[in-house]
């Protein structure tokens, strides 16, 4: 039992060991906790009480004055100590600036303190301080004359001065009084007034300028409506009006019976409506009429704009390429070319495909073995110009420059393709003009022509063709015949001085320009030349090459079969192969009838060959001779 | 001090606005013409005109103490350091309506001339001193100018209200001096600025009190008590 603590004692000073921890951390939880408490909210400190402040302090008549503070709230535990008020004036007089009590709590009411005129004096500072258990609480210092709010006026009525003719309104004259406290008569206070008055059912109260009389007419009030008229002063110097005095209420004697019910307010929002529907209306009218002078004045016409030969269109579709070409043609080349022709000006081309590009223009390969890029397709459209039966070799010639310009080889090439178009055309004999592309220059256009409108028009001559590019440009129709839609015509013959000729009909008329160079090979090979069938076998064409120059020609392209309207030029350059030998049609319709037919041979300058293909076995295509299959072969092919 | 230059443009032209309106209320009468012993102005006219003078001779100084007091000495308590200590205090002038009563006509036109007296020096120092400020603020600048003026004007006035009211008068001098300056001129700027209010303070208060002294006299002599 050594070992038993006496737990009582033990039990006992634990006891108490705790009760101190315990009475300490409470005291000092409590301490933090007002502490805290205080720190929020120090009016805590006045036992949870609202400080009380001074509202306002008061001279109605300059002659005593009065201090009001908001009542303090009691919540606490303790009951509150009075509240005193202390004043000091500070006059040179009293020396002792001692803090005196309020001489009267009662007079001006509950939590006031009123000075009366014996403790008044209105130019010397006072200072008044509230101590509430012998603490201040609250502190002011003021001037009597600065604390001035005079009485509101008395004795307010209202006289009728007029009542206009139609009895609607009214005038009348609204006069008060001075409150009595206040010492007008001796001069002691100069007070002006403020009048506000309003209908008896508005809320926003109508003011008026502070005026120095008391008496003031209101003018044009409303006979049949009722009103009310308050007035307020000041002392002249100071800022602070008084209060309002008591409402008077106005009610006009209605003396006509026949007052107007509403008056009359101008329709001014019906004449904006009207005046606004009618300058829509008119400008409506003047939008959608014909009458362009009015619609130019009012919407001028934004200018399109406009280059001379560039289709809008071709901006817009970004061909660059073109857009540059046919600037190119107006900036280098236009003076040159298009002086004579004022006449001419835009060149009407048709852009279809733009696939047509890579094929190249049939002139270009005549004329030179470098000519592979396209320059096909040549926006030129301008729907102002008309169309010209004669296309003006200028653009053509321009743009194979630009052509040429492009490729590099432009000063070099041009001179080589006039000579040699002079050469073969001899139109430097004839028709020599600033071109020497006259009359017969459609068939230079021809090709340029035919790429642009898409004609599919295969490049079957090769660059060098140059005679070829001539016979072209001579042979086919006549300008005035291609003025119409068709200016491609099916040559039907090759004249051995390299002019085509055209079928149906048009026959020599490009022979007009030719120069008779090789009059017998003409002869020989001019038999048929009415014939569809403008296709000449190679063969064929070999009996016709006179001596004239060949032209070397490669042969490029496939021949395009897919259209049937397109007139080669190609082949129908060949100068030699004029001989209707082979014009020997394939019979009726059985075999598509190839319009373009790939050049094997060019044996003169003058002319190509075609390139006639053996025959292909009979179950083969049969379109890939000459184009035509002749009887004998077709006997061959056919059981 | 400090004094920042401040949108004057507002005060000024109210200024501007009041003189006008000043102006032609307040014709330069034509005082003694020929030099006549006895001027044919009427005394009413004098008091009327002395009224309009003293009236914006104190709404010029209130404004001067307010825009004063709400630049430079706003929340610093000088109110109630302010303690009565105008120079002008020394004159035993009425503190209320009573004592007004009391005094003579005589006496209350010497006294408001002397008070008129001893404001020559103190306004002439303060416009030179804020004249010479580095960046002089010209709304109080221009009303100090003002109300030099118009004091002078009044001055003027007073005196011969006083030639007519009490001819038998001699011309005793008796005006408060004023020894502020030097306190306007030191270097601590607080003590600087104290300066400054007191003597605005002086200035509104005892404009205050011309006007209204003004107003009895005039009510007394001119109205017999009823105006």
């Amino acid at each position: 039992m050594q070992r038993l603590i006496p737990t009582g004692r033990k039990k006992k000073c634990f006891i108490k060991k705790t009760l101190r921890l315990t009475l300490k951390a409470t005291a000092a939880i409590l301490s933090r906790v007002s502490q805290s408490l205080l720190s929020v909210n120090p009016d805590l400190n006045t036992n949870s009480s609202k400080k009380p402040k001074f509202t306002k302090c008061r001279s109605p008549e300059l002659e005593t004055f009065s201090c009001h503070w908001t009542d303090a709230v009691h919540h606490g535990l303790k009951s509150p100590g009075p509240i005193q008020l202390f004043y000091t004036r500070r006059n040179p007089q009293e020396e002792t600036q001692e803090w005196k009590e309020c001489p009267d709590y009662v007079s001006a009411g509950e939590n006031s303190c009123y000075f009366n005129s014996s403790f008044t004096s209105i130019w010397i500072p006072y200072c008044i301080k509230l101590t509430s258990n012998g603490g201040t609480v609250d502190e002011k210092c003021f001037s009597v004359n600065q604390i001035v709010q005079p009485d509101p006026p008395i004795a307010l009525n209202w006289t009728l001065l007029n009542i206009s003719l139609t009895g609607v309104h009214a005038d009348i004259r609204v006069r008060w009084e001075a409150p009595l406290s206040a010492d007008i008569q001796k001069g002691w206070m100069a007070l002006e007034y403020e009048l506000q008055y309003k209908e008896v059912n508005e809320t926003q109260w109508k003011m008026m300028d502070p005026i120095l009389s008391t008496s003031v007419p209101l003018y044009s009030l409303r006979v049949d409506k009722e009103y009310e008229v308050r007035v307020r002063s000041k002392q002249q110097k100071s800022e602070n009006y008084g209060e309002f005095s008591e409402v008077l209420y106005v009610k006009l004697p209605q003396m006509n019976q026949f007052t107007c019910e509403e008056d009359f307010y101008f329709p001014w929002l019906l004449i904006i409506i009207f005046g606004i529907s009618g300058l829509t209306v008119m400008l409506f009218v003047f939008l959608f009429s014909k009458q362009q002078r009015i619609k130019m004045l009012i919407l001028p016409p934004v200018p399109v704009p406009k280059i001379k030969g560039i289709d809008p269109d071709l901006l817009k579709e970004g061909k660059l390429e073109e857009v540059n070409t046919i600037l190119a043609i107006h900036d280098s080349y236009k003076p040159e070319f298009h002086s004579d022709d004022s006449w001419v000006e835009f060149i009407e081309l048709d852009i279809e495909d733009p696939d047509e590009k890579t094929e190249g223009s049939d002139t270009d390969r005549l004329l030179s073995s470098d000519h592979e890029k396209s320059r096909s397709n040549l926006g030129v459209k301008d729907g102002d110009s008309g169309r010209t039966s004669c296309y003006e070799p200028d653009m053509l010639e321009t743009d194979f420059n630009v052509n040429d310009i492009h490729d590099g080889t432009s000063e070099v090439v041009q001179p080589q393709r006039l000579k040699g178009e002079a050469d073969l055309l001899c139109l430097d004999q004839k028709n020599q003009n600033n071109s020497p592309y006259h009359d017969a220059c459609p068939a230079i256009h021809q090709p340029s022509v035919i790429q642009a409108e898409k004609n599919k028009l295969q490049p079957l001559l090769t660059d060098g063709a140059e005679s070829t590019h001539q016979a072209a440009h001579i042979q086919l129709s006549n300008p005035s015949s291609l003025a119409n839609i068709d200016f491609y015509a099916q040559v039907s013959d090759i004249t051995p001085a390299g002019s085509v000729v055209l079928s149906p009909g048009q026959k020599n008329k490009a022979g007009m320009s030719q120069c008779d160079m090789h009059p017998e090979v003409v002869s020989l090979c001019q038999a048929n030349f009415i014939m569809d069938n403008a296709y000449f076998c190679e063969a064929d064409a070999k009996k016709c090459i006179p001596v004239t120059p060949h032209i070397k020609v490669e042969s490029h392209t496939e021949p395009s079969f897919n259209q049937e309207d397109i007139y080669i030029t190609t082949e129908s350059l060949t100068t030699t192969a004029g001989r209707p030998g082979t014009a020997e049609h394939i019979p009726g319709s059985e075999m598509p009838v190839p319009d373009y037919t790939s050049i094997h041979i060019v044996q003169s300058p003058q002319g190509l060959i075609l390139n006639a293909t053996a025959l292909p076995l009979p179950d083969k295509e049969f379109l890939s001779s000459c184009g035509y299959v002749s009887t004998d072969q077709l006997n061959k092919i056919m059981p | 001090m400090n004094i920042k230059r401040s949108p004057w443009k507002g005060s000024l032209l109210l200024l501007l606005v009041s003189n006008l309106l000043l102006c032609q209320s307040v014709t330069p009468l034509p005082i003694c013409p020929g030099g006549a012993v006895r001027c044919q102005v009427t005394l009413r006219d004098l008091f009327d005109r002395a009224v309009v003078l003293s009236h914006y001779i104190h709404n010029l100084s209130s404004e001067m103490f307010s825009e004063f007091d709400k630049r430079y000495t706003q929340g610093r308590g000088f109110i109630s350091k302010a303690i009565n200590s105008c120079h002008t205090s020394s004159l035993a002038t009425p503190e209320d309506k009573e004592q007004a009563q009391q005094i003579s006509q005589k006496d209350f036109v010497s006294l408001i001339v002397s008070i008129l007296r001893s404001w020559n020096e103190p306004l002439y120092h303060l416009v030179t001193e804020v004249r010479s400020m580095q960046e002089a603020p010209e709304a109080i600048l221009s009303k100090a100018i003002e109300i030099e003026e118009q004091t002078k004007r009044l001055l003027e006035g007073m005196e011969l209200i006083l030639s007519q009211v009490h001819p038998e008068t001699k011309e005793n001098e008796i005006y408060s001096v004023w020894s502020g300056l030097p306190s306007l001129q030191m270097a601590d700027e607080e003590s600087r600025l104290f300066a400054y209010y007191n003597l605005l303070h002086c200035l509104r208060r005892d404009s205050h009190k011309i006007d209204n002294y003004l107003k009895l006299l005039k009510c007394r002599i001119i109205h017999d008590n009823n105006c």
